[in-house]
């Protein structure tokens, strides 16, 4: 099963490279990530980025009658500073698939894309350091599987079922994982959606794909989710949430996330950020929760290259050690 | 049998792992276009399209730089015609600029085409489709960045903009009213975004495509 499904993936991805397009973009991508952290002193990563190489290649394709296929290859190369020299080089294959279009107005999409669950499907969050509620409540943003993507007349669907092994393929345990998300259009300055997942979801440790991240069990954890996430543009800020409730396993589980960008209206190129986000990791008994506030900076310096601050402070009521961490990141996405 | 599987896999990715950077590199190879940032894309443009165009049964889309089309020569020109310097970050030589050719069976009935422009308050994309000769027959913001947004965004501003063309900017025809009590920057603006809109529709894809 996972020999036909990985060469026909194969297979998608070297006839999209090889086929004539009109819409064609390589983007090439150096992300440079470091910092001091209280818990770990040196960094040079945060949760889910390191410092890396990397391109991504966007394409469409259409004959006569229009486009009827989309392919995206997003792939890293990197280093993690905490690994020692051996394990510490990996390749992350983030977006890797291929959309074919029923209709107008529906694809089907097959390869390794976002869970269709809270604000991580409609938001890029593949370069910055503040990051969603998806790594904590799913265990990770993107899964090996099929989608079924559309619109209706007032709200956007989702449909996605999944391997349940995040970055690497792996079948364990009858591990699965079905999510859906039911939208309004992402054309508005409000925006708002509700997510449900239920899934049998294997737990890893590290972003990499070859070689494969490490599972921290053998065992699934089944995971129940209902969300709702929103989000609003208002003059030079915009605001995020994401709420999700459910069950991993018998424990009741609850997260939430919110978030305020402010755009400087002076200098558009500077925009400030704060974020606060926990994980109830069981509701039934307490400090069972991780929360972290963010509070970050980030300046365009040109078409293609940022730079960001971010000083976190991380409760870590579960473990019982707080930490505060400041990263600082170059990030480079162009020529 | 977990372990079996587990080994099998591992197996199998060192078997496919050879393909699938030869298949990496080969594309590397093969790209023989690098672009910068997207200038602006439909956020959903199968949505769009099905509102705006209910007679369309598909679209194209293509992506065009003025480095390709003219260089510097094109960016001066177009630059001219904007009156005004373009913003060095987002407005480059090399942002490829995304264009949709609404079709109808095999023939082109109509363009869409979006781009950014710096508001007041932060961005704002704006999105024109227009018959084949540049005329406009919709227009919509994607993106509002303004304490008035809901105002500017309302059909009674835009549909003020049907049945303009290049030519009406170019001669400052243009009746369109503000809107808005105090956000006169962003109306302002918003009409040299729709400009610099139509001026890129012209120079990319109509005139491109009558030359060739």
């Amino acid at each position: 099963m996972q020999r036909r499904y990985l060469v026909f993936l194969i297979q998608i991805i070297c006839i999209t490279f090889l086929a004539d397009v009109r819409a064609d973009s390589m983007y090439k991508e150096i992300n440079i990530i470091g910092g001091y952290s209280d818990r770990d002193k040196w960094v040079g990563k945060s949760e889910s980025l390191s410092n890396s190489v990397g391109f991504e290649n966007y394409r469409k394709f259409s004959n006569e009658y229009g486009d009827f296929l989309t392919s995206d290859l997003q792939l890293r190369l990197a280093y993690d500073s905490l690994k020692n020299s051996e394990e510490a080089w990996a390749v992350q294959i983030h977006n890797a698939w291929v959309a074919y279009k029923l209709g107008l107005g529906r694809d089907l999409k097959i390869g390794h894309f976002d869970p269709a669950f809270g604000l991580e499907p409609i938001l890029d969050t593949h370069g910055t350091i503040l990051q969603t509620l998806a790594m904590k409540n799913i265990g990770f943003n993107k899964d090996w599987g099929f989608a079924l993507e559309g619109s209706l007349s007032e709200l956007d669907y989702k449909l996605a079922l999944q391997l349940g092994s995040g970055m690497s393929i792996r079948h364990r345990d009858g591990s699965y994982l079905f999510t859906t998300r039911m939208g309004t259009p992402a054309t508005r300055n409000f925006q708002y959606g509700v997510s449900l997942m239920h899934g049998e979801v294997l737990r890893s440790e590290g972003m990499q794909t070859f070689p494969l991240n490490d599972l921290l069990s053998d065992k699934a954890v089944r995971k129940d989710r209902i969300g709702i996430d929103s989000q609003y543009l208002f003059s030079s800020y915009l605001f995020k949430g994401e709420i999700a409730y459910g069950k991993n396993d018998s424990d009741d589980v609850l997260g939430y996330l919110g978030e305020i960008d402010y755009t400087l209206p002076k200098n558009q190129n500077i925009q400030l950020e704060l974020q606060f986000q926990s994980w109830v990791n069981d509701l039934a008994k307490s400090k069972t929760d991780d929360s972290t506030i963010i509070g970050g900076v980030s300046y365009k310096l040109n078409q293609n290259i940022t730079l960001r601050a971010a000083l976190s402070h991380d409760f870590n009521l579960m473990e019982g050690r707080e930490d505060d961490k400041i990263l600082v990141q170059f990030y480079y996405f162009g020529i | 049998m977990i372990k079996f599987w587990s080994n099998s896999i591992i197996l199998e990715f060192k078997k496919i792992s050879s393909s699938v950077f030869l298949g990496l590199g080969a594309s590397l190879i093969l790209a023989s276009v690098s672009y910068a940032a997207v200038g602006c894309t439909l956020n959903d443009p199968d949505r769009d399209v099905k509102r705006l165009f209910p007679e369309a049964t598909g679209y194209k889309t293509e992506f065009i730089t003025i480095k390709e089309v003219g260089g510097q020569e094109l960016f001066n020109k177009i630059e001219q015609q904007v009156g005004d310097n373009l913003d060095t970050v987002y407005e480059t030589i090399d942002v490829p600029y995304a264009f949709y050719d609404v079709l109808q069976g095999k023939d082109v009935i109509a363009h869409i085409h979006g781009v950014n422009q710096k508001g007041k308050y932060g961005g704002m994309q704006l999105i024109l489709a227009t018959d084949l000769k540049g005329k406009i027959v919709n227009f919509f913001y994607q993106k509002m960045s303004s304490p008035e947004a809901t105002k500017f965004m309302d059909n009674n501003f835009t549909k003020q903009f049907i049945g303009l063309s290049l030519d009406d900017f170019l001669k400052g025809k243009i009746s369109a009213e503000d809107p808005t009590k105090e956000s006169r920057e962003d109306f302002l603006a918003t009409l040299r975004g729709l400009k610099k809109n139509l001026i890129l529709l012209d120079e990319l894809k109509i005139n491109r495509v009558s030359k060739q």
